[in-house]
């Protein structure tokens, strides 16, 4: 954990309320890995007072990407922010995702802007010679990752709730038919999604490598506050320093609370 | 000639603030006082056990640092979520979340041992027999500098601040508690009483060296689109930037009430918020919520006061606490 200040070199929507913020970090950025976060202060006032835990989308050389969708007033701010302005951020901080290397086969299930890390680590996966499924589920088809911004390799599945693009439904019903296929499955997204693919691999695919990147609310990133525990089959641990990324079969799902 | 000239200048201005004494003093009638080599704190619940920012800011700069409320118990806290965010600060419901004395004592207090910085160990009881009993395991251990008494979480207790409501109540534990320590004693009040004076009083009188305030002040936030509290608690302790004139108002109140120094806690953010805190009468001040946004915040404070103490002409940061009060004719002068 350190303390940076980037400097923004991009920023694209891509999506609508959705930018692509590119950061300067320097050399950190080539230790960052997707699960992992930056905290970001949004602003230099009191209102938004907490820094804003952000995804590592992707890493290249000392940039790192943050995928951000408008949803409150911290991550309007983000998406407001111009090439040559200066972000105070701490990180990256957490746990990220740990590519599995005897897996040849990887399924990624994300829910909402959740897809971010995944995109990361799934190009990492294609690098190391794996065959990648991602599979993401929307609301409507507005609001669902451009395919044409992932790589030409990647399996793309597609659910919406109100089937205004792909499969009808949860993505975790869509992905049903490719548990057994995957060696190892990554999820990341709104606790719905994470939980709905926790319970399905349970029944039907016990013991199948499985990490999920839970969003939990926090306040300090460093694991002093303890906004954001997670209970876990033991104990519990802390998604900003632990997490946010845990093993699957490690969380006790029955005593989260949707 | 003129740069060397300006050199000099500089200094000698910089000896000035060097020679700025920022110590204080808590406890002066314990069996070991606490000495504060500068007087801010990290306030509890917001600081873990200081190993946690141990890792990214130098934690041995602060005048002291008080952990997180500690239980005879282990606690597992509350469910999630914890924290919510409001305009200018934040509501939090922990449910006091902690290890538990026992392994305080065993796990971080060797830790705090190899410290310069004094740790004060805050204590919050589920009974009120709790705090004498944790006062006693953590006499004379090394590594505990003080202790805080939480008398005033407004988490955990049904109904809210049940001791830290009554004054009678708040002097029994605090006497009960100065008869099993020679640390020296801080007592945090609630500001959700009706008698803020008479709980100090109270206090004082059982023989607190020093008393704290305010913790956070009760408070609720409603998700709209759901309908429901969005702590899962339901309601959950206001911090921040949002309760700094409350706390100052009753340290203004306070700190003319009692001879014991006064700790002033809430919505620290900048050394101005510092200083208006000691106008206010304060001899020393925590920084909490504002430690989350920007993590260098006491140790920014720490590096101004010499200069706020020189620019006005004094030689220990002593001198500012209660400049704002009625009787001082520095405040009556136009």
């Amino acid at each position: 954990m350190s303390r940076i200040l980037a400097m923004v070199v991009g920023n694209k929507e891509i999506m609508p309320a959705t930018h692509v913020v590119r950061l300067r970090v320097g050399p950190i950025g080539g230790q960052a890995s997707p699960g992992q976060f930056l905290h970001i202060r949004c602003g230099d006032g009191h209102d938004p007072l907490l820094r804003r835990p952000m995804s590592v989308y992707r890493t290249e050389g000392d940039v790192i990407e943050i995928l951000v969708r408008t949803m409150g007033k911290g991550s309007a701010w983000l998406n407001d922010r111009r090439i040559g302005d200066e972000l105070d951020c701490l990180g990256p901080q957490g746990r990220g995702f740990r590519l599995d290397p005897m897996a040849r086969h990887l399924l990624f299930v994300g829910g909402g802007h959740g897809v971010a890390p995944l995109i990361g680590l799934a190009e990492q996966a294609l690098a190391k010679g794996s065959s990648v499924t991602l599979a993401v589920g929307a609301s409507t088809a507005s609001l669902v990752f451009p395919a044409g911004l992932l790589p030409a390799q990647v399996e793309y599945l597609v659910a919406t709730d109100d089937g205004s693009a792909g499969y009808r439904g949860m993505v975790t019903d869509l992905v049903e038919d490719w548990l057994g296929w995957a060696d190892a499955i990554y999820g990341y997204g709104q606790t719905p999604t994470v939980e709905a693919l926790a319970d399905k691999m349970q029944r039907r695919v016990p013991r199948k490598p499985g990490q999920v990147a839970l969003e939990e609310r926090m306040a300090c990133s460093t694991g002093a506050c303890l906004s954001c525990m997670v209970e876990m089959r033991r104990g519990q641990l802390r998604a900003c320093v632990d997490g946010p990324v845990f093993d699957i079969y490690q969380v006790a799902w029955d005593q989260r609370t949707a | 000639m003129s740069g060397v000239a300006s050199l000099g200048a500089q200094d000698a201005y910089e000896g000035a603030l060097s020679s700025v004494d920022l110590s204080v003093e808590i406890g002066v009638n314990a069996k070991v006082p606490l000495i504060l080599k500068n007087p801010v704190m990290a306030a509890s619940g917001t600081f873990g056990y200081g190993v946690e920012y141990a890792k990214l800011i130098d934690v041995q700069r602060f005048g002291a640092i008080v952990s997180k409320s500690i239980t005879v118990h282990a606690n597992r806290g509350h469910r999630g979520p914890r924290i919510v965010e409001t305009p200018a600060g934040m509501l939090n419901a922990i449910g006091l979340q902690n290890v538990g004395v026992r392994r305080v004592i065993k796990e971080m207090a060797p830790i705090w041992a190899q410290w310069d910085v004094p740790v004060v160990v805050n204590i919050a009881g589920e009974t009120a027999g709790d705090y004498a009993r944790m006062a006693a395991d953590l006499d004379g251990v090394p590594g505990v500098s003080g202790l805080e008494l939480n008398i005033s979480c407004p988490n955990v207790w049904e109904g809210g601040q049940v001791v830290g409501e009554d004054a009678a109540a708040a002097g029994a534990i605090t006497h009960d508690v100065r008869a099993h320590t020679g640390l020296p004693v801080i007592v945090k009040l609630s500001p959700g009483v009706a008698d803020i004076r008479g709980v100090a009083r109270a206090a004082e009188a059982a023989g607190a060296d020093a008393i704290s305030l305010i913790n956070t002040l009760v408070g609720m936030k409603i998700d709209t689109r759901t309908a429901r509290p969005a702590l899962a608690h339901g309601t959950g302790g206001l911090s921040g930037p949002a309760i700094h004139p409350i706390a100052v108002w009753l340290v203004y109140l306070v700190s003319q009430e009692v001879n014991v120094p006064v700790v002033g806690i809430g919505g620290v953010a900048s050394p101005d918020d510092a200083v208006e805190f000691m106008l206010a009468g304060a001899s020393a001040v925590q920084v909490g919520t504002s430690t989350f946004v920007e993590p260098n915040t006491a140790i920014e404070i720490i590096d101004r006061l010499p200069e706020v103490v020189r620019s006005r002409g004094y030689q220990s940061v002593r001198n500012l606490v209660g400049l704002a009060h009625p009787a001082d004719p520095a405040v009556a002068a136009p």
